[in-house]
């Protein structure tokens, strides 16, 4: 049987009135490299957020390569590796410090941390802005430096939210390749992204959620034998996608925009 | 080149909306002016915002004595003399408006709310109106309006006494006005231009925070060498009539005495002064319209590889404290290097400690002509470091930004970032104390040995008891704070407060038992009561930390999005 590394049982979190994210399963065998798709706001962040530790669900549980995260968090946090939403870099570091310093909150020795940091920063195509701030960086090198502090102690899972946005197109090929071999390894990676081309090429497995439920999981054929279509053509994520989260949603009519088309 | 003068000739064969003439000049102004308001009545939605309009409501209506008094004092300074026949002196009236018009801007620079005027480029804003509208928001500024208002009474203190001159020093006073607002939106442009580079703009704060600190000397310094600077003074004077504002009260007073040939000489000096001004304005406004960029632009230097970690090595220069703290405290001496005005606010300190040696302590003339002994200086200057070094502990989170979430990542317990942080306040307040402590010995002497001992015991209780109840504050009433940054950098009030309670109750604490000592003739007693109470501060400050830890889980969700915001 494989091993499950990412599992919840009826996770929720409710702000106020708004319940972001209503009694979600989910089941990620390791390995995988997993999608987790949705419109805006639809609670995938707050899922993410659930599923790292920066945000308490107020129900339901979280398993990580079954360590209950509530019980043992420290242990479950060794084991993963996060590029969060505002990718929590410390501005005024040096990439190098930065991951110096990540590497060690890992428990990384120091000789280890440099040659890995060393090694990243060349990958990544930052090795020779190393003296400059992180505050001075682009949107795009801030994630790759994000995306090199999550993988600096060798993770097992790997929770990646928007990866590629902003990162120049020669570095995000070299970083899918990169993803690509560490699942071959066994490593999970669980990815948002709204851009559906990389979640098709990339993912074996999708997720999609829907004001804050989840309304599709499976592979992608799985996926496309639920969505009926015309025969002889396959559909794309895209068209599972707007199937499913488009069911039941109006779709904003272009016509309406008269003076504008 | 750009055409400056080209409004929106890009479209003009699409559609039949991009057609339409564009807003007139007056429409413009009324559009930027209905944005500010709305951005204003937006902002009030925030809380906190709330509580800035009220301190500026409490802030302003101080501000509006200064400004009645001054209008008092202006219309009966012009009034006396136009009265005693003194008009050579309205150039001094004038100079005055022109010091407050050109320094009060600049000194508000970092800490008033800044509307970015530039944003409004990438609207089809003729360049005409974007120089109008830069001029009109010139006006809008307080220190302008206050000039304003003390023109007007300086024009009614001439309407009362001498009413023929009146519209001499009303023209004076529009010309006057146009200079200003001028050289205002000028200067303010060139500010814009050098706080645009982030170390920069911490430089010149730096440099404004070591003026006002230095401006604690001036006192002293002009009791040693006040007839040198009065002399310094005087050689300069001779040189203010090539200023503006000698010209507008030459103009003014030339003009009431009727010798038109010489006011009409005055008045084209004061207009050949707005004319310069006006093109120098023109033009750097020109650089902004055709697209300046004013952000970090140059791309920083390719450097080579292996300089890249030149001043790293592996050896581990804290290896003897866990990884993690570590981490933490390497990470709090980069912070604090790169933060310009945090570190050279570590200069203050010992420098104010320099200054109530020279004006308090010893056997000197002065405010205390019997000077402090040492006995009572010593304990007071190590307060007054402990209440210094240890007030940016009630908000430690402060600079962290979205860094915040690192340490949440982290398989880490928050008691070791508790730790790497306090260690290295530890660490600064002991530089810090061990410097000071020496300067204090070389100028005013050390106390007794037992009132030393007590002194440095009650550092160390009050240094830990405010440290723990710190890093509950931190975790509980965070508030973020930006880098090169002054306005709205304030700790939460709720921190302020418990910082100053906190404070007041240890001093309280901490003097009462320095006196037990002498009210019973027991010389050691302070010292071994402070030694009992460090060591429980320091044994109730690591039993805290578990606890803290617990906090910090609760409350990292409020943690993240205030300090990540």
């Amino acid at each position: 049987m494989p091993e499950i590394a990412i599992a919840t049982e009826k996770l929720t979190r409710r702000f106020g009135e708004l319940t972001a994210v209503d009694n979600v399963d989910l089941q990620v065998e390791a390995g995988q490299f997993f999608g987790f798709l949705g419109p805006n706001g639809a609670g995938k962040s707050t899922t993410i957020k659930m599923l790292t530790g920066l945000l308490v669900p107020t129900a339901g549980r979280v398993s990580l390569l079954g360590i209950d995260f509530a019980r043992h968090p420290v242990e479950v946090k060794r084991q993963i590796g996060v590029v969060p939403e505002g990718m929590g870099l410390f501005e005024r570091l040096t990439a190098p410090e930065y991951l110096e310093f990540v590497g060690r909150m890992y428990g990384l020795d120091k000789p280890t941390t440099r040659k890995r940091s060393d090694e990243l920063l060349e990958f990544m195509q930052l090795a020779d802005r190393s003296r400059t701030l992180i505050a001075d960086y682009s949107h795009g090198m801030q994630k790759k430096l994000a995306l090199a502090a999550a993988v600096i102690h060798g993770p097992r899972i790997l929770f990646l939210d928007e990866p590629f946005e902003g990162v120049d197109a020669l570095a995000a090929g070299a970083l899918k390749e990169l993803l690509g071999r560490m699942t071959e390894r066994g490593v999970t990676i669980f990815l948002t992204s709204h851009v559906l081309e990389i979640v098709e090429r990339l993912c074996s497995h999708v997720a999609i959620i829907k004001r804050g439920r989840l309304v599709a999981q499976g592979s992608m054929e799985q996926l496309r034998a639920g969505v009926p279509n015309i025969e002889g053509e396959t559909l794309t994520l895209e068209d599972i996608f707007l199937s499913v989260v488009g069911e039941g949603t109006e779709r904003p009519q272009v016509e309406e925009l008269t003076w504008l088309t | 080149m750009v055409d400056l003068n080209a409004e929106s000739s890009v479209n003009r064969d699409q559609g039949e909306t991009d057609r339409r003439p564009l807003p007139s000049l007056i429409e413009q102004l009324r559009l930027v002016a209905w944005l500010r308001l709305r951005s204003l009545r937006n902002g009030l939605r925030n809380k906190n915002r709330r509580m800035d309009l009220l301190g500026i409501v409490v802030s302003g209506l101080f501000s509006s004595l200064l400004v009645i008094g001054v209008t008092i004092g202006l219309f009966a300074a012009t009034k006396y003399i136009f009265d005693e026949h003194q008009q050579p002196y309205l150039g001094l009236l004038f100079l005055g408006l022109l010091i407050w018009w050109q320094l009060f801007p600049i000194l508000l620079a970092g800490f008033a709310a800044q509307f970015s005027f530039r944003s409004l480029l990438r609207f089809p804003l003729s360049f005409s109106a974007f120089y109008v509208v830069g001029l009109v928001y010139g006006l809008a500024d307080a220190a302008a309006i206050a000039a304003v208002i003390w023109m007007g009474a300086m024009i009614a203190g001439t309407l009362a006494s001498q009413p023929g001159a009146a519209p001499a020093m009303l023209l004076a006073c529009v010309l006057f006005a146009a200079l200003n607002i001028t050289v205002e939106r000028l200067l303010g442009a060139w500010l814009e231009k050098i706080l645009s580079k982030r170390r920069a703009k911490e430089v010149m704060f730096t440099i404004f925070v070591l003026s006002m600190v230095s401006l604690q000397f001036l006192n002293p310094v002009l009791q040693k060498h006040g007839a040198e600077v009065k002399a310094g003074i005087q050689r300069v004077l001779p040189y203010l009539w090539l200023l503006p504002s000698a010209f507008a009260g030459s103009f003014v007073a030339k003009a009431s005495a009727e010798q038109w040939g010489a006011a009409l000489l005055q008045l084209a000096g004061l207009a050949m002064y707005v004319v310069l001004f006006s093109l120098l304005l023109w033009h750097r406004y020109a650089q902004l319209y055709s697209g300046e960029e004013l952000s970090e632009g140059t791309a920083p230097e390719r450097r080579a590889k292996a300089e890249a970690s030149d001043d790293l090595d592996d050896r581990d220069s804290l290896g003897f404290l866990p990884p993690q703290i570590g981490a933490v405290f390497r990470k709090e001496i980069n912070y604090l290097k790169r933060n310009t005005f945090l570190f050279f606010s570590l200069l203050i300190p010992p420098l104010m400690v320099f200054f109530f040696s020279m004006q308090f302590a010893g056997t000197r003339s002065g405010p205390f002509k019997q000077g402090i002994t040492p006995e009572r200086f010593f304990p007071g200057m190590m307060a007054y470091l402990v209440l210094m070094l240890v007030a940016p502990s009630y908000n430690s989170f402060a600079h962290e930004s979205r860094g915040i979430q690192t340490y949440f990542m982290s398989p880490v317990r928050f008691r070791e970032i508790l730790l790497g942080k306090n260690l290295m306040t530890m660490v600064i307040v002991l530089i810090e104390l061990s410097f000071c402590v020496m300067l204090v010995g070389f100028r005013v002497g050390f106390p007794s040995t037992p009132v030393t001992v007590a002194t440095l015991m009650a550092v160390a209780f009050s240094v830990v008891s405010q440290l723990t109840i710190a890093n509950w504050s931190s975790i509980r009433f965070p508030k973020r704070m930006d880098f090169g940054k002054m306005q709205g950098q304030r700790n939460s009030g709720m921190s302020v407060l418990l910082m100053f309670g906190v404070q007041l109750v240890l001093a309280g604490i901490s003097a009462l038992i320095l006196l037990s000592g002498r009210w019973l003739d027991s010389p050691w007693l302070p010292a071994e009561v402070f030694t009992v109470l460090a060591a429980a501060a320091v044994a109730g400050y690591f039993a805290s930390l578990d606890s803290l830890t617990e906090l910090a889980e609760k409350k990292k969700e409020t943690l993240i999005e205030t300090l990540c915001r």
